[in-house]
């Protein structure tokens, strides 16, 4: 009972987050489909019309749109498309946290010690995850239901799609447990975790519309894909679910089995553990030495695998602005064409400061989080006694973490700008450089703000600083995404970290809402200075 | 003599009577100073206080007359440090970490960190999460003696190491010694602290009981005996012993503490069949509750 106590505490955070961010998600978009569908069946044929080509643009990230003119279908594009791949890198990141996580902080040691069998500690974690996972997604799929406003969505055919998320959502944790037991620590199980796992949305994605084989089979996401309970009245695709299932067990007993046989602390892979040289010295590398470039270099392969992941995303992206822009415009929706407008997605260039920028936002965001998640980690490890321990002042820890931050994200914003501009040359579209530029200096504000929020209140709660930014995060993403839905005041709208950040690509720069986020982040680092300053270390 | 360490009613209550009340310290440069005290005393507390790692719910504490917590910066520049806790520095290796730590520093010569992992027998090349406890203790105390520091201040610096790598660390702490600097261990192992300090000063459930140059702590030293007769035990002489307390006899066991030297109780057992006969150091707390009783 007491391990899955435990095992229950340690899925506290995603429950809450995944549970909130579904929840959210799921009754905003809901209503927002109530709210842009139209009601006669000509505004919903039109809007049917209209989203189905859109949606053939957006193949390359969500399934293509069937019976759109319903809530059931609007929801099983807009909404299941994406979602899965959410809970699929929420999975990634528990799965590696039960392979790995518990076992790097010396807890499987103390379980084992307890008498508790490796099989059995490992049965309760993945028991717990499926658990938690089924009341997330139940709690979603509620929540929908309630906030269906009259729209005929059965019951029976939002339990199926439950199924269905749970059973991509336990192949996704199969797929991290398996992984975890291959590598030495959480943060490389988790990182090649979620990697593994978006390459194959990607690749489930550019199965849709082109001819990839057999490999399409491996990814997750098309079984996923191929059940459509929504709108095929409530059916699974047999074959599909059996496969996501059958994957989820085979995978799970893997990693059970292979961290039931392997020792402690190593990994399954024969001579995995390389010699390193010995030595008396200590390193000689200069960097280390400097402030800012010495934490940066010790990130520098994370550093380097986010660059380069996101100057392709960035690439890829762009590559398809003209076709997507080509569709939208040629709406017959005045509803949407001025939804489109408002948003800025009419024009060429504006349309790739949208894409490209609010794609900039979520993962620099996700990026600046992952930051805070480590800095609450130096204060629960004893790195930040370590380093307090030293003549330094919690003004340069505040300080240099901030600018460490910055640093990196600088780098992968400009990598991705020119990655931008390149693109969008070969496509026929003309950029005004120095905007291009400027948008991607000014993306540093997002970090900056999330940064110093997340650092207040990493120094003043740091256990709870991973929740309380990932709330500002989703709240930020949905007040942005629903304000122009819902034709909500401005006011509203800049409760959003996004909004605050504007579109600096299309028309004037937001130059108040600039000013705004270098002021919160401003005033949360002043924070930040008194919290740490007052607060016990470790406490 | 300056002060290297000055305390003054120092109080950290961490509520139910945990934590440390009202310590009265004051330590002169160039002393050695063993802080000794049961699990839970409030040792690794007052350490964490004079670090400036937290912070004083009353009272102050100074280093070379500087405030830890408000001019704790100036203060960590005297200060090398080796905490209870090791920290988790995961796929760093040694030889990053020591140079990171050297540039937080800045004082730091490389001559002198490899000159400890050699006298240490520490490979730098390894990976954190390679190290054994006692290595990650190894390197913990590179980096609290690496910038020859004028103050060590060091809780529970031999855990995990072996008597060997000990002996190495007692010689490292003289030969700080012989330059001048201060040192204060906290220890719960009385013998531990008598190899190397002048005076110690026992700490118990947050308060400090006696602070005594350490011959005059030589009363305190104390051994819980075993002893096995093949025959009956010689109650009456074994209660003529001097110095032998606590004495339980079952059988043909008889059991006790013993302070001062063994030859009481030698001349004692003479002439009966001693079958077994054990003797240990008793805890800390062991020794409290008949010392303090």
């Amino acid at each position: 009972m007491m391990l899955i106590r435990i095992a229950l505490k340690q899925q506290t955070v995603g429950l809450i987050a995944l549970g909130l961010a579904g929840v959210l998600g799921g009754v905003l978009n809901a209503l927002a489909f109530i709210q842009i569908a139209g009601t006669t069946p000509a505004e919903r044929a039109a809007f049917a019309q209209q989203m189905t080509l859109l949606g053939a643009q957006l193949s390359y990230m969500l399934p293509v749109p069937v019976h759109i003119d319903t809530l059931s279908g609007y929801l099983e594009w807009r909404l299941f498309g994406f979602i899965v791949l959410v809970y699929a890198i929420w999975a990634a990141i528990a799965g590696s946290g039960s392979g790995r996580g518990d076992e790097e902080r010396g807890l499987v040691e103390q379980w084992l010690a307890a008498g508790v069998g490796r099989t059995r500690y490992i049965i309760t974690r993945v028991a717990v995850f499926a658990a938690v996972a089924t009341v997330v997604i139940g709690a979603m799929q509620l929540s929908i239901l309630l906030s269906a406003g009259g729209e005929p969505l059965p019951a029976g055919e939002l339990l199926a799609m439950a199924v269905n998320l749970l059973a991509a959502t336990l192949c996704s944790y199969g797929i991290a447990l398996v992984i975890a037991q291959l590598v030495t620590t959480r943060r490389a199980a988790g990182g090649i975790a979620a990697g593994l796992l978006i390459a194959l949305f990607l690749i489930n994605g550019a199965g849709r519309t082109a001819d990839l084989g057999a490999v399409r089979w491996l990814s997750p996401f098309y079984h996923f894909e191929r059940s459509r309970p929504l709108t095929n009245a409530g059916s699974l695709d047999v074959g599909a679910i059996s496969v996501l299932f059958g994957a989820a067990v085979v995978l799970t007993t893997i990693g059970i089995v292979t961290f039931a046989r392997r020792d402690l602390g190593g990994t399954a892979l024969p001579g995995a553990s390389r010699e390193s040289r010995a030595t008396r010295s200590p390193s000689r590398d200069p960097l280390l030495r400097l402030p800012v470039l010495g934490p940066l270099r010790q990130q520098r392969i994370w550093v380097a695998a986010w660059l380069v992941g996101f100057v392709a995303l960035s690439a890829s992206l762009i590559s398809i602005t003209r076709t997507i822009v080509d569709s939208l415009t040629s709406s017959e929706v005045p509803f949407l064409r001025a939804y489109f407008d408002r948003a800025g997605l009419g024009v060429y260039d504006s349309f790739v400061g949208v894409i490209w920028l609010s794609t900039a936002m979520l993962l620099l965001s996700a990026y600046a989080i992952i930051q805070v998640a480590s800095w609450s980690a130096d204060d629960a490890e004893g790195r930040l006694a370590t380093i307090l321990s030293a003549p330094v002042s919690h003004a340069r820890v505040i300080l240099e973490r901030l600018a460490t931050l910055l640093v990196a994200v600088g780098l992968i914003a400009a990598a991705s700008a020119v990655a931008v501009y390149v693109v969008a040359a070969g496509q026929g579209i003309t950029l005004d450089g120095g905007r291009v530029a400027l948008a991607a200096a000014l993306l540093l504000t997002i970090p900056f703000a999330f940064g110093s929020i997340g650092q207040f209140v990493s120094a003043s709660r740091p256990r709870i600083a991973v929740v309380a930014l990932s709330a500002v995060a989703v709240l930020s993403y949905f007040v942005q995404q629903f304000v122009p839905l819902f034709d909500l005041p401005d006011w509203v709208a800049n409760l959003s970290l996004y909004t605050l950040f504007g579109t600096p690509m299309s028309g004037d720069i937001k130059w108040g809402g600039v000013a705004g986020l270098v002021g919160i982040g401003t005033v949360a680092t002043a924070a930040s200075l008194i919290a740490l300053r007052q607060r016990d270390v470790g406490a | 003599m300056t002060e290297a360490i000055q305390t003054k009613a120092l109080t950290k209550d961490y509520g139910n009577g945990r934590g440390i009340f009202d310590l009265d310290l004051s330590i002169t440069e160039g002393e050695v100073f063993g802080f000794l005290g049961p699990n839970g005393a409030g040792k690794t507390t007052t350490i964490r206080l004079l670090m400036g790692l937290i912070h004083a719910t009353r009272g102050g504490a100074r280093i070379f007359g500087l405030d830890c917590d408000h001019d704790s910066v100036a203060a960590k520049r005297k200060v090398g440090y080796c905490p209870g806790e090791l920290p988790q520095f995961g796929g760093w290796r040694g030889s990053e970490i020591v140079a990171y730590v050297a540039g937080l520093r800045g004082d730091v010569k490389d001559a002198a960190i490899t000159a400890l992992a050699e006298r240490l027998d520490l490979d730098l090349g390894r990976k954190y999460r390679e190290y054994s406890h006692g290595n990650k203790q190894k390197l913990a105390l590179i980096l609290a003696f690496m910038h020859q520091p004028a103050l060590v201040i060091l809780d529970e610096p031999t855990t995990g190491l072996d008597p060997l790598v000990q002996q190495e660390f007692y010689g490292i702490v003289r030969d700080a010694r012989t330059r001048g600097a201060t040192i204060f261990i906290s220890s719960h192992v009385l013998s531990e602290v008598e190899h190397v300090c002048d005076r110690v000063g026992i700490v118990r459930q947050g308060h400090l009981a006696t602070v005594s140059p350490l011959e005059d702590l030589v009363g305190m030293r104390a051994f819980r005996v075993d002893i096995d007769f093949a025959d009956q035990v010689p109650v009456e002489r074994l209660k003529q012993v001097d110095g032998l307390d606590q004495l339980v006899v079952t059988d043909h066991r008889a059991t006790g503490l013993l302070r001062g030297t063994f030859e009481p109780l030698m001349a004692a057992v003479a002439g009966t069949r001693v079958v077994g006969f054990t003797s240990r150091e008793p805890s800390l707390e062991e020794i409290f509750l008949t010392y303090y009783r």
